[in-house]
């Protein structure tokens, strides 16, 4: 009994020396100022304080954390959902608007052309081709009640496309020069030799009837030459990229269309004789 | 009224240290404080012992003109060192007491001389060759006023007896 109560009272004054010792020690450092200026106090309360404001600061911003990066967030997935929906609305809308620039730009220049050609012509717009890559035949978005009938030539900023062979009332089907039925009268423009271009359901040309005493070069411009009753003279047709003298007395010539023929989405239907014109001197005269 | 009394005679060391060192010299060489401590621990009580070094030391600083809490911490400790001694070992031998009170002055020295060094407060060597030469003097005159207590105590219980 009497050893307890003595390692009771040993305790007590092991606990009472440190207190006394720790109450000499902040009693100093309330007084003193390191060679900075600041109360050791100040500095010893900063220190024994930091580990717990770290632990604090550390505990809000994982409490933050977890508020914002899960709780707050609850509602993230539709969001995210519907952020998704209008990303794809606006890059479809996007695209269209894209598209749309570049129609209205190819529109642009087929009405450009279709005003300095002096021709009837009718705006199309191609809405389907035969399923093949080396597709020869286009259908436009014309027909009958627009004006349109067989045999027409259909043209694009570019140069010749090929001509009508089947019309309906709303729809027609365009014979392209690149099928192998197709004929267009045309001659070289620089040297007004006329011959024949043939399609070869490729995207090259033949030119026929082009004698060997002939001078075609290579990038020689063709242009139709108004003999075939279909293709009035002078439009584009293509360039020659190839030209050899062949062994049956005629050229073996390849021709590359000046048309995009893979390419090609709208149109222009040549519609008729040219259009009157007025004199600028004579009102209400034709020439 | 214990504690009062405590305090009572904390003052009255320190006011005495500071008159009669005032006009003898080496009278500054003695620690009044550290024999009233020992006075406690070996008489008294050892917690009341180490109260008494505190309260000590801190007016020993106040009168010094030091930071308080140097002359505390250090009584406070040989406080510490003279009870638990007094606890262990038989302290009735005067050479133990002299040895004790010395170890323990020393200690108490040593103790501020690094709180000092830590605090980076300007001290000198002096100032630990002076309190080699105070704890010696101090554990003399303590082993003195002990022997004659216990003289005086002797002969007093003799005669009530």
């Amino acid at each position: 009994m009497s050893i307890e109560l003595a390692s009771k009272g040993e305790g007590r004054i092991l606990y009472l020396v440190i207190a006394l010792l720790l109450l000499h020690l902040t009693l100093i450092s309330i007084q003193v100022e390191d060679p900075s200026g600041t109360l050791l106090f100040k500095k010893c309360v900063l220190l024994a304080a930091s580990p717990m404001l770290n632990g604090a600061s550390n505990a809000a911003r994982a409490f933050s954390h977890f508020w914002t990066g899960y709780l707050w967030l609850h509602g993230a997935r539709a969001e995210n959902a519907r952020l998704k929906e209008d990303v794809r609305q606006l890059v479809l809308l996007n695209s269209s608007l894209a598209q749309a620039e570049e129609e209205n730009s190819r529109l642009q220049r087929l009405l450009a052309f279709g005003v300095s050609f002096p021709y009837q012509t009718l705006g199309a717009r191609v809405i389907g081709r035969t399923p093949n890559f080396l597709s020869s035949t286009l259908y436009l978005d014309r027909g009958s009640l627009d004006g349109v009938r067989a045999d027409q030539p259909v043209v694009s900023d570019a140069g010749v496309v090929g001509r009508t062979v089947l019309v309906t009332s709303n729809n027609c089907q365009v014979q392209l020069i690149t099928n192998a039925d197709a004929s267009v009268g045309v001659m070289v423009e620089r040297t007004r030799v006329p011959g024949v271009v043939r399609g070869t359901e490729n995207l090259l040309l033949d030119l026929n009837y082009i004698g060997n005493t002939e001078e075609v070069n290579v990038g020689d411009a063709l242009v139709t030459s108004g003999l075939d009753g279909i293709f009035p003279k002078g439009l584009p047709v293509g360039k020659v990229v190839d030209s050899q003298k062949g062994k049956t007395g005629f050229r073996t010539i390849r021709v590359e269309p000046s048309a995009d023929i893979i390419r090609i989405e709208e149109v222009l239907v040549l519609l008729g004789p040219p259009k009157p014109v007025t004199d600028p001197l004579t009102p209400g005269a034709v020439k | 009224m214990k504690y009062l009394f405590l305090a009572g005679s904390s003052l009255l060391a320190i006011t005495a240290q500071m008159i009669v060192g005032t006009h003898f010299f080496l009278f500054n060489f003695v620690d009044l404080s550290l024999i009233l401590i020992t006075y406690w621990a070996f008489y008294r009580s050892r917690t009341q012992a180490l109260f008494v070094g505190s309260l000590t030391g801190i007016l020993q600083d106040a009168v010094l003109g030091w930071p308080l809490g140097y002359n505390g911490f250090g009584k406070t400790l040989a406080a510490f060192v003279i009870a638990e001694a007094s606890r262990r070992f038989d302290v009735e031998g005067g050479w133990v007491r002299f040895v004790l009170m010395a170890a323990s002055s020393c200690l108490s020295s040593l103790s501020m001389f690094a709180l000092f060094l830590l605090l980076q407060r300007s001290s000198s060597s002096i100032f630990l060759g002076a309190s080699l030469l105070q704890a010696l003097i101090t554990a003399g005159v303590g082993v003195l006023l002990f022997a004659a207590l216990d003289t005086y105590n002797r002969v007093h219980t003799k005669r009530v007896g």
